[in-house]
């Protein structure tokens, strides 16, 4: 080997070596932080300058919109709170009792929604002003929505990821065709629809304890989550139509019930997907362990292998909750009036005769981005690394 | 201690247990004998945490029944066979303190608050941990998360003790002294006691019995001493023991063993075509090179501290001989081998079955 290729001391290297080797192993070239920190640069103007304009838009009036582009505030154009004020003050119904009014409203008609089976109270109707019933319909929906979901899509995902299960093929046709069967009857035949659901499910039953037993093809564990994740596939659009009709059907339309139903189902693969891989990942020494120490298997669930994948589970919580906040396609069908959410709120002001209120609009698209900053940096508290660290080993 | 608890006893009956169409137990039969510490010993893939997990419940036997105090276990959760179980890995939880991770299995059992407070305090005592108790797991070295996992396994009282290479992954110097403690612990507890391990000095220190398994079956079942100075078969013989005892290939033609060209006067009789003569290093000694000596030339020579090792080729094989330390032979010198023909064991190479 030639004396050229070894350095031992940094000088030996010449001016082009030093810009573009490392100084260390885990470390960059002078030429390529000068690359990766210019590109990062403009990366973050692209991300941050419509946040900016966003802002700032929300403190134009018509002229400084219309006749713009105006950049700079107190320079390019003076700003003024108009388009705030046409969200606070020209509202009749908004002022500070309106918050209160707003939250014994949620609390009486989700009693009178509860107490229905047994007897009817009147549900209020909204005297808010929009913004404020926006927003609590979107804190309320995508809050229980995401609860609802990350809970069972987590059970989901932990019992995929710890039992096995072999549904069997033979066994789902029957159910599929044993389903149609149950419809065709009740639609068109007129038999009462737990007479038909009674009989279908005794029949079942009976095939799978006996005909089903020698089947021998079966789906896996990785089949069936492959099954879940391929519900997300589906485009929203393509199901929107129905969802509706079905809603209609159950006199469930325009309810925070059908969004936060929705919502959950909707999303519900995501997260079986996303945690389904944190708990694979946990070593199962863990929950052996505690089998053997005697937790049942819940109690291991709560206390072991949730505190464990609290990094994924908060990553997960979020990602979630930020899609149910920004929803519209859903909501633009099934929310007509009484739950309208932030994004419609939104959508709303591109719709007047006298063409878009871009300033009116910025501001509720303000007021609706500071809850998602502020959820973001409180979970992000909870994605913290090394919480396996001394589980395992010396 | 030993004597308010109720110690069990442990049966495998012909259990069985395949992966797919991989066989890992081949009736498995054991008794183990109420307070008794057994040492399962084998090498990776001989199928003995298999055998442990059977125990525990945590895999379910192919075939075959499992008895734990007389009561049909083979069927039952593992939270209802009264067992604890020290992982290789510990398995401790990470996210509770010490004394908490001690106390989880009362907790589960919705034990009141100053009685698991007393047992915890009680069980750190045994393992010298009551100033760690607020600790987590992240903060203790491999020693001391050790015996946080032998104070959650004790905490209890089980009937029965299931370990699965607990020492493994400590150091050379902290295994020993966390062996002899185990030791200690389970005399002073007098609980039944199943300990898993492919170390054969833990096997020989720690055991009442071994049992050595191969393959998923079970080569031999008996006290450690027995297990070294009278093996079942060519196994066990060349599992136990370090260095291993040699093995050197020939025929048993009556009394004598034909080796080399050489012939060796063994204890048995018996005509074997290709047999193997095993003999330990330390019953073998080193003389110069004569007629009454297997003669050959030395490989090396190790000096191990108290004595010395030399390896010295004998045709295709090798005989390992434990020397005085104070030995200067020296790589290729011409050297004889003295064969004790009261220490020689001879086996069949083909089946691997003792000759006696």
């Amino acid at each position: 080997m030639s004396d050229a290729s070894f350095k031992f001391e940094k000088h030996q290297r010449s001016l082009m070596e030093r810009l573009f080797e490392p100084p260390a192993i885990g470390k960059m070239s002078p030429v390529a932080k000068v690359v990766a920190y210019t590109f990062l640069a403009i990366w973050s103007v692209f991300v941050l300058f419509p946040i900016y304009w966003v802002i700032i838009t929300s403190f134009k009036d018509a002229a400084a919109v219309n006749q713009g582009p105006f950049y700079i505030p107190f320079v390019d154009f003076q700003p003024n709170l108009d388009a705030w004020r046409a969200q606070f003050n020209d509202d009749r119904f908004c002022d500070i009792p309106a918050i209160g009014r707003q939250l014994y409203l949620l609390v009486h008609n989700s009693f009178a929604y509860i107490v229905s089976p047994v007897f009817s109270i009147t549900p209020m109707e909204p005297q808010i002003c929009k913004i404020y019933l926006a927003f609590t319909n979107s804190v309320v929906i995508s809050i229980a929505a995401t609860a609802l979901c990350v809970a069972v899509g987590s059970m989901a995902a932990y019992a995929l990821a710890r039992m096995t299960y072999r549904p069997k093929f033979g066994n789902i046709l029957v159910f599929v065709l044993l389903t149609i069967g149950v419809i065709v009857v009740t639609t068109y035949n007129g038999v009462p629809w737990w007479v038909s659901t009674a009989v279908a499910l005794a029949l079942f039953f009976f095939f799978v304890r006996s005909l089903g037993k020698h089947f021998k093809m079966s789906l896996r564990n990785n089949d069936i989550l492959f099954w879940i994740i391929s519900q997300r596939i589906l485009p929203p659009i393509v199901v929107v139509i129905p969802v509706y009709v079905m809603f209609q059907a159950v006199g469930l339309l325009d309810t925070h019930l059908a969004l936060i139903v929705l919502y959950a189902v909707a999303n519900l693969p995501i997260v079986v997907w996303l945690m389904h891989d944190f708990f694979v990942n946990l070593p199962i020494e863990l929950e052996e362990s505690a089998q053997l120490d005697g937790a049942t298997r819940l109690g291991i669930f709560w206390d072991i292998v949730l505190p464990l994948t609290r990094p994924g589970l908060a990553a997960t919580t979020l990602l979630i909750l930020v899609l149910n906040w920004n929803e519209y396609l859903f909501a633009v069908f099934i929310a007509t009036v009484k739950v309208q959410t932030m994004p419609i709120m939104v959508a709303a002001k591109n719709a007047g005769e006298k063409g878009v209120f871009w300033w009116e609009m910025c501001a509720v698209i303000v007021v609706m981005i500071i809850p998602v900053i502020i959820m973001a940096i409180l979970l992000t508290k909870f994605i913290s690394k090394g919480v396996l660290q001394g589980a395992m080993k010396g | 201690m030993a004597d308010d608890q109720q110690q069990a006893s442990v049966k495998f009956d012909r259990v069985q247990k395949s992966f797919g169409s991989v066989k890992v137990l081949e009736e498995f039969n054991l008794d183990v004998d109420p307070g008794e510490f057994l040492v399962l010993l084998g090498a990776s893939g001989s199928g003995k945490t298999t055998a442990l997990r059977i125990l525990s419940g945590l895999e379910t036997p192919s075939g075959g029944q499992v008895y734990i105090a007389d009561r049909n276990v083979t069927d039952i959760l593992p939270k209802y066979r009264d067992i604890s179980m020290v992982f290789q890995s510990y398995a401790l939880y990470p996210h509770k303190t010490v004394g908490e991770n001690i106390g989880f299995p009362l907790k589960v059992r919705k034990v009141e608050k100053d009685v698991l407070n007393t047992a915890i305090v009680d069980a750190a005592k045994q393992v010298q941990l009551e100033n760690l108790l607020e600790r987590f797991p992240r903060e203790l070295s491999g020693g001391q998360r050790q015996r946080v996992a032998l104070a959650r396994a004790i905490i209890r009282r089980p009937s029965v003790f299931l370990m699965d290479e607990p020492l493994s992954n400590l150091d050379a110097k902290l295994r020993g002294h966390m062996r002899a403690e185990l030791k200690h612990m389970q005399e002073t507890l007098g609980i039944t006691t199943i300990y898993v391990t492919h170390d054969q000095i833990e096997a020989m220190t720690l055991a009442d019995r071994v049992a050595v398994l191969e393959k998923g079956v079970l080569q031999q079942l008996a006290p450690p001493e027995e297990i070294y100075n009278d093996p079942a078969n060519l196994f066990v013989a060349q599992f136990i023991g370090s260095p291993p005892m040699n093995v050197i290939r020939g025929s048993l033609e009556g009394k004598n063993f034909l080796t080399n060209g050489a012939k060796v006067k063994t204890p048995v009789t018996g005509k074997v075509e290709k047999g193997i003569l095993g003999v330990r290093p330390e019953d073998c000694s080193i003389a110069p090179a004569s007629s009454k000596a297997l003669n050959g030339t030395i490989y090396t020579t190790e000096l191990i501290g108290d004595h010395a090792l030399v390896t010295v080729d004998w045709g295709d094989d090798q005989i390992a001989v434990k020397a005085p330390k104070d030995f200067k032979g020296r790589q290729g010198d011409k050297i004889g081998v003295v064969l004790p023909s009261d220490a020689l064991f001879v086996f069949d190479e083909t089946t691997g079955y003792r000759i006696r």
